[in-house]
């Protein structure tokens, strides 16, 4: 499963809507985030080692304190831009907001056979959101999408999960997404996909499988 | 009225002519006034409201209230844009859809039963001759009026109820009608002031087997004795059977008690602030989890199943829960004849050498055992042969003596096949001995008389024969044959004659003298002109030879029968139109009156004393008169039902059939009443069991009665009774068995709302049990052969002994149902504990389990969840849970084989039936699990194999426990254990 941060549910799904010029709209997105990231200050995450490596991170013993595995950490500010520190608003007041993608944790699974799962949003094509953005004049302007950390992968060394017990401090990596030319007063669906190998998002029952959609409308 | 009334007093009455008949302007002005000459059909009840009736009945309300909660609720969500609102939607289809194949279900076995008034009308005759404007015209018999003037001959249907008014040796068959099977002749005389007795009256529906006559119509349509029956008939209420009315009682528990949980639940589930919306669907799940919606459909194809095995027996049941009706019966009011006799008159005793024989009267007899040594015997024999008229109808030859037909009357016939039985070929010693004159029997001679020429060459006399009322044989004679001597006939043999005529016409016998002469060669020679006018021949002087009584015997089935019956606590009470006498000694031979009980008379004879002297509480047996019982007020006649135990009654009318019937009903008894002829339809349908005759019944007494006897045995009744008794216990079973899941259906939804855990089981599901695994097991109790003697206990209370009673509630809700209910929730926590839930997680998590939003539920490994993810776990719950009520369900099918008996007893492998149950229940439970896991409608998942083991030690354990259970009611009866756990 993939979620998606800040999340706020409508009848029919994530649905985030605000105003850039009233910013009790956005605040409490913005407070989501915020809070969302204290699990992964560098206080919160000095139980937690660095990892460099670029692979899994096998561990076949408990090395950790108490008959623990290891754990490697991810602190927020790997989300650079969106990290929160540089910019408390995570671009939502101008119109350039970020969102937190994350994947559920489960216990021994390893995504992408090697080479890190990256995130890759769009637009959905359906009917209803072309015919909008056709309206607006531009149809063919793709979205324009910052990820961090670079590329937005996950790094394989946070792979695979050993559970609750074994790694008590484990906390999931995420990827960040900037969103950078969203029009505005627009109702656009996006979907952001998990890539990589034996990673799915065509469940047509999960809409959560491999993926998040959401809906976003920035107003002015 | 009209049979008194002389011809001139009749045409002036309704003012017509016997030459002319009625002008047909008069005749269409009466028929304006009186409607046609047919009778009413009963107002049928429209075929769609019946439809609807089934559609609203037993537990359709409740459904249908599920249903229609479920499309509100399917229509909220719609409307509020909820994301999945079609399962409401499905669910709303699939109770409806059962609430309606159930109905057509229940309406097509009830269209199978026949309308009474059917086989009335089918006996309405077709057309008529009638004399109008003085012209004889072809007419269609309902256009008859009163007053038309008809004329029938030999074969017609009676148009109408007809006043005779010329006749030329006119018979009509009024079995239809009286019962009496022998044709009655008809003339234009005024015999009797019952109308129903004169001569001069012809029964509308009645045939006319020979002969011609005119006569006038004085009633027509409904108005004619028959169409008074045929009202009286449909008059007569259908009584909602025993069964009908334990269902009842049972539908109002299960519903009372799917009400109270349902609506205490609701209160609940409002009060712990859900919404109002969820609270409705809970309330579905209460009613669709305590409602056994396969159960109705259950018991109905138990009960075909127990008829067809009936039908087998020759008891042919026409209403499905009168086979019931028969096991719980506790007075059968039988005919007498053709019933527990033989119809069909039989040499029972000879007197002949100062001594009495008994005969075999046996259906099959084939040889006689009495000693036929003595030369009277011969010379008896030779009368019986010879002075007889009656004949085997040819080609017979290869049929036993019994079953041959004979052209002759009852007594002729009897004869016939005595002596074919013992001499072997009459017709050929007829032959030898070649008659050469006869007189036949007539009522004023009372005797039959033959002249032959002899078989022995050496011998040229003539041997005269006579047979007759013996006093007037007797009187004929003067010598009495001894050991084949001639003795003369002193007043002391004339008394031992006198005894002997006693006692057998004591024991209800039509006894017949014989005697002959050997005609004196001299004074007849060969060519003697024998002349029956004059009787140039002697009549008198004659030598007695012997006696012969005969009877309609008994069946030889019935004694066993009547003791079979006596020993299951049944009464029989013979009701017959016969002699007292005679219907004495049948009941007396068949054990209806058992040997050493006595009637009033009985005693008053033994000590002496008047009648009225006698104390009535001690004699336990009663014969009553029909003459008497028209005497007698309501409470005489409860009076006589309820203090004597053995009842004969005799000569009495079919009326007073349905008086007597009406008379064990207030003593509170379940009545059986066997009838053959249209007046017996009243009776047949007030009994609670009504039981024509096949063979000698009229369609409309089928039509009455519930049951109809292929064979007219009684004996058949018997069997009948046994399987009805049976199908009660094993509906008890059913009933045990199908009741005992319903808490393990119920519990997930209370728990599901008190302790707010994922739902362990869904309402689909909870039906594809209900009308799924569970109904071939259930229907399979039914093959279950009786535990012990069921005929030897009495019939059921119909009061206290119900289908379902408290202990069997109890025990199957609240003792199996919760072992059951505990191994289902076994299975559901385990399998939720190895996907990653352990219990203590699982407690109060219901909001954000079922929480759209949350795609990230952290389960006890720490791994996270999605909603879709959560689902499908939450349906392969659905799946565990329903695959371990099926398992304990097998366990549950096995126990409820017996209710005392251990199943050792019982056997695990006689009922083959119930292994077909089994493997249904597994089959289908195994093609639901793997084969539609992918319907997503139907919420089932492929299981992993080893959840269906989870649940096997609760089936070992309510197996165990319920033989321990049996064990004690059978060690110590009668204990509180006993009277508590006895279902």
């Amino acid at each position: 499963g993939v979620t998606l941060r800040p999340d706020v549910y409508g009848d029919r799904g994530l649905q985030i809507y605000y105003n850039v010029s009233d910013n009790k709209t956005w605040e409490s997105l913005v407070t989501t985030l915020r809070t969302f990231l204290t699990a992964y200050t560098p206080a919160a995450q000095r139980m937690n080692i660095n990892c460099t490596s670029d692979t899994y991170f096998i561990q076949d013993t408990f090395d950790g304190p108490n008959k623990t595995k290891l754990s490697c950490k991810f602190t927020s500010d790997m989300l650079q831009n969106c990290s929160g520190i540089t910019d408390p608003t995570f671009g939502f007041p101008e119109g350039k907001p970020c969102f937190i993608i994350k994947m559920n944790r489960i216990i021994k699974f390893f995504p992408g056979n090697g080479t890190a799962p990256r995130v890759d949003c769009t637009y959905v094509v359906t009917n209803e959101a072309s015919f909008l953005l056709y309206n607006q004049g531009d149809e063919s302007r793709p979205l324009e999408v910052d990820y961090y950390p670079v590329n937005g992968t996950f790094n394989l060394h946070y792979f695979p999960y050993y559970g609750k017990k074994a790694q008590p401090s484990y906390s999931n990596p995420l990827v960040a997404v900037k969103f950078l030319n969203i029009t505005r007063n627009v109702e656009l669906k996006i979907v952001c996909k998990i890539i990589g190998a034996g990673i799915t998002f065509d469940n047509v029952h999960d809409p959560y499988e491999g993926k998040v959609e959401f809906k976003l409308k920035i107003e002015d | 009225e009209d049979h008194k009334l002389s011809t001139s007093e009749l045409e002036e009455k309704y003012g017509t002519s016997i030459n002319k008949g009625l002008s047909s302007a008069r005749a269409a002005e009466i028929l304006a006034r009186d409607g046609p000459n047919s009778l009413t059909p009963p107002k049928a009840t429209p075929e769609i409201v019946k439809f609807l009736k089934q559609m609203v009945g037993g537990f359709s309300i409740l459904l249908w209230i599920g249903a229609v909660f479920s499309w509100i609720s399917f229509a909220i969500q719609l409307a509020q844009g909820a994301e999945s609102p079609f399962d409401n939607l499905y669910l709303g289809v699939v109770l409806a859809l059962v609430v309606i194949l159930t109905g057509i279900f229940a309406y097509y076995q009830e269209a199978k039963s026949t309308n009474i008034m059917a086989s009335f009308s089918k006996m309405i005759p077709q057309q008529a001759l009638v004399i109008r404007d003085a012209e004889k015209k072809e007419l269609p018999a309902d256009q008859l009026v009163v007053g038309d003037i008809v004329e029938i001959k030999g074969g017609d249907r009676i148009p109408a109820d007809i006043r005779l008014i010329s006749t030329q040796g006119c018979k009509v068959d009024n079995s239809s009608l009286t019962g009496e099977s022998e044709p009655q002749s008809r003339s234009c005389d005024f015999t009797h002031e019952n109308p129903l007795e004169t001569r001069n009256i012809a029964f509308y529906s009645t045939t006319c087997v020979e002969g011609t006559a005119t006569g006038m119509v004085i009633n027509t349509g409904d108005r004619t004795v028959i169409g008074r029956i045929a009202s009286l008939a449909s008059g007569v209420g259908n009584e909602k059977t025993p069964i009908a009315i334990e269902i009842e009682h049972f539908v109002y528990l299960v519903a009372g008690v799917a009400i109270s949980i349902g609506v205490l639940f609701f209160i609940i589930s409002v009060s712990m602030r859900y919404k109002i919306l969820d609270s409705i669907i809970f309330l579905i799940g209460i009613i669709v989890a305590n409602v056994p919606e396969g159960l109705l459909a259950t018991v109905t194809v138990s009960l075909s199943l127990t008829a067809k095995r009936m039908a087998k027996k020759n008891c042919l049941v026409k209403n499905l829960e009168a086979v019931e009706t028969l096991g719980s019966t506790s007075i059968i009011c039988s005919d007498k004849t053709g019933t527990l006799t033989q119809n069909r008159m039989t040499v029972a005793h000879l007197w002949f050498d100062n001594q009495i024989y008994s005969a075999d009267t046996s259906e099959d007899q084939t040889t006689q055992p009495f000693d036929q040594s003595s030369p009277s015997w011969t010379a008896l024999s030779k009368i019986v042969t010879l002075c007889n008229r009656a004949e085997f109808r040819p080609g017979q030859e290869n049929l036993p003596i019994m079953k041959r037909v004979v052209v002759g009357d009852a007594s002729e016939t009897a004869l016939l096949k005595f002596a074919e039985v013992i001499l072997g070929d009459v017709m050929n010693i007829r032959a030898r001995n070649k008659k050469v004159a006869e007189i036949p029997f007539n009522s004023t001679n009372k005797f039959q008389l033959s002249i032959h020429e002899t078989d022995d060459p050496n011998d040229k006399r003539f041997l005269l024969v006579m047979k007759g009322a013996p006093e007037r044989i007797l009187e004929k004679c003067s010598t009495i044959m001894i050991n084949g001597k001639e003795e003369p006939l002193d007043s002391e043999k004339a008394a031992a004659f006198q005894t002997a005529y006693m006692e057998l016409g004591g024991m209800g016998e039509r006894v017949l003298g014989f005697c002959h002469l050997y005609l004196p060669e001299n004074e007849f020679p060969d060519t003697y002109p024998f002349d029956t006018d004059s009787m140039n021949f002697p009549t008198s002087n004659l030598c007695f030879v012997g006696l012969l009584s005969m009877i309609d015997p008994p069946r030889s089935t019935v004694p066993d029968a009547v003791s079979k019956c006596r020993s299951a606590g049944i009464k029989v009470i013979m009701v017959t139109g016969d002699h007292p006498i005679t219907a004495k000694a049948i009941a007396k031979s068949v054990g209806i009156i058992s040997a050493t009980s006595e009637t009033v008379e009985d005693i008053a004879k033994r000590l002496n004393i008047p009648v009225e002297q006698v104390n009535r509480r001690e004699a336990t047996a009663a014969v009553v008169n029909g003459m008497e019982l028209k005497d007698m007020s309501l409470q005489q006649l409860d009076e006589i039902l309820c203090n004597h135990s053995e009842i004969v009654f005799a000569r009495t009318s079919p009326q007073q059939k349905l008086i007597i019937v009406e008379g064990c009903q207030r003593q509170g008894a379940v009545v059986a009443v066997t009838g053959d002829g249209v007046n017996d339809s009243p009776a047949l349908k007030k009994a609670d069991i009504g039981i024509a005759m096949g063979i000698a019944g009229s369609d409309a007494a089928k039509n009455a009665a519930d049951m109809v006897l292929l064979d007219d045995n009684f004996a058949s009744i018997v069997t009948g009774v046994e399987e009805g008794r049976l199908i009660f216990d094993n509906l008890k079973k059913t009933i045990a068995y199908t009741l005992t899941k319903n808490i393990a259906e119920l519990c997930p939804f209370l728990i599901y709302i008190i302790a707010s855990i994922p739902m362990p089981i869904g309402t689909i599901t909870i039906l594809f049990i209900d009308l799924g695994t569970d109904v071939i097991p259930s229907v399979a109790l039914a093959y279950e052969k009786a535990e012990s003697d069921i005929m030897n206990r009495r019939p059921r209370n119909k009061r206290k002994d119900r289908l379902v009673n408290e202990q069997l509630a109890v025990y199957s809700y609240l003792q199996i149902g919760i072992m059951q209910s505990v191994g289902a929730f076994v299975t559901y926590f385990t399998v939720y504990a190895e996907q990653g839930f352990l219990p203590s997680t699982l407690l109060g998590v219901r909001v954000d389990w079922e929480n759209n939003a949350i795609n990230d539920f952290e389960d006890s490994y720490g791994q996270e969840w999605t909603k879709y993810q959560r689902m499908y776990l939450q349906w392969t719950g659905y799946t565990a849970f329903f695959v371990s009520i099926t398992i304990q369900q097998v366990a549950d099918l096995i126990i409820r084989k017996t209710r005392r008996n251990s199943i050792f007893q019982q056997g695990l492998f006689r009922n083959k039936v119930i292994w077909v149950g089994i493997f249904s229940q597994i089959g289908i439970a195994l093609i639901l699990t793997y084969g539609l896991g992918h319907v997503t409608a139907l919420n089932f998942m492929p299981l992993r194999f080893q959840y269906w083991f989870v649940a096997v030690p609760f089936a070992i354990l309510i197996w165990v426990y319920d033989e321990v259970r049996k064990l004690f009611i059978r060690r110590y009866p009668g204990s509180w254990w006993d009277k508590n756990m006895y279902y």
